[in-house]
């Protein structure tokens, strides 16, 4: 599932736009993004603070088992490294 | 009598200009596309170095064997352009990469941090329920079996 600092309405237009199926979250406040250390202050449109890319595979006791931090924001996590991750983790 | 000097196209710099051209759209193309950026990235500083190369070329010709060559307004400004794409592909290569440093996120072996955030419509949403630790009458996939993982994608946004 998606989070990011977009309200409700935005997300939901993406979610159509792109035909996501997934839950999107939305952390207007940034707090969830803080907990998580991920905030880049300034780096929305007009300065505004947003989340850096990052992804975390968590298995069903919470923990993390995978976490991807983008070095650079035009390079994305290929969706097979994403599954072979997840496929490590036991049932 | 002297040699008539053969006069030759300067075609350098047409040549560093496709190339400058190329490099900006690969560059722009990382921008939109979600597939293959790293390989996008990769050939448009290899389109932005041979452009650079080219242009060099076209003015050293130009200035340099100007008996032979002609091209110096053309190679000038081509050179030029091609050097101002090359100065812009570093200062964006490195825009793209001023992240913060997140030594806090939770690493691999930790627990990630409980929240809890409304959906697209508006309903909250907690880690714990998406782990199908809550009630299974609050989950929305009731009835159905514990996810093996979530994959949580934290993104810029939509914009």
């Amino acid at each position: 599932m998606a989070i990011s600092v977009d309200a409700p309405e935005v997300s939901r237009d993406l979610a159509a736009k792109a035909g996501y199926t997934f839950p999107i979250l939305s952390d207007t406040s940034t707090e969830v993004i803080r907990r998580y250390d991920l905030l880049h202050k300034g780096g929305g449109p007009d300065g505004s603070d947003i989340s850096r890319p990052a992804e975390f595979l968590v298995d069903s006791s919470g923990v993390v088992r995978w976490v991807n931090f983008t070095e650079d924001i035009r390079i994305r996590a290929r969706a097979e490294q994403m599954l072979a991750a997840a496929r490590e983790i036991p049932h | 009598m002297p040699d008539i000097v053969e006069r030759r196209r300067n075609l350098a710099p047409w040549i560093a200009f496709l190339f400058t051209l190329l490099a900006v759209a690969l560059n722009g193309l990382t921008f939109v596309t979600l597939r293959g950026t790293q390989v996008i990235l990769w050939s448009s500083y290899l389109a932005g170095l041979i452009a650079l190369v080219y242009g060099i070329i076209g003015i050293g010709r130009a200035f340099g064997r100007s008996q032979v060559f002609g091209g110096k307004v053309s190679s000038s400004i081509f050179g030029l352009l091609a050097l101002a794409v090359c100065a812009l592909t570093v200062f964006i290569w490195y825009h793209a990469r001023a992240l913060p440093a997140s030594t806090g996120a939770p690493q691999v072996g930790q627990k990630a941090p409980e929240f809890t955030l409304p959906d697209t419509q508006g309903h909250n949403v907690s880690l714990a329920q998406l782990l199908g630790h809550g009630d299974s009458v609050t989950t929305s996939n009731a009835g159905g079996a514990a996810p093996k993982a979530v994959l949580l994608i934290f993104y810029r946004g939509y914009w």
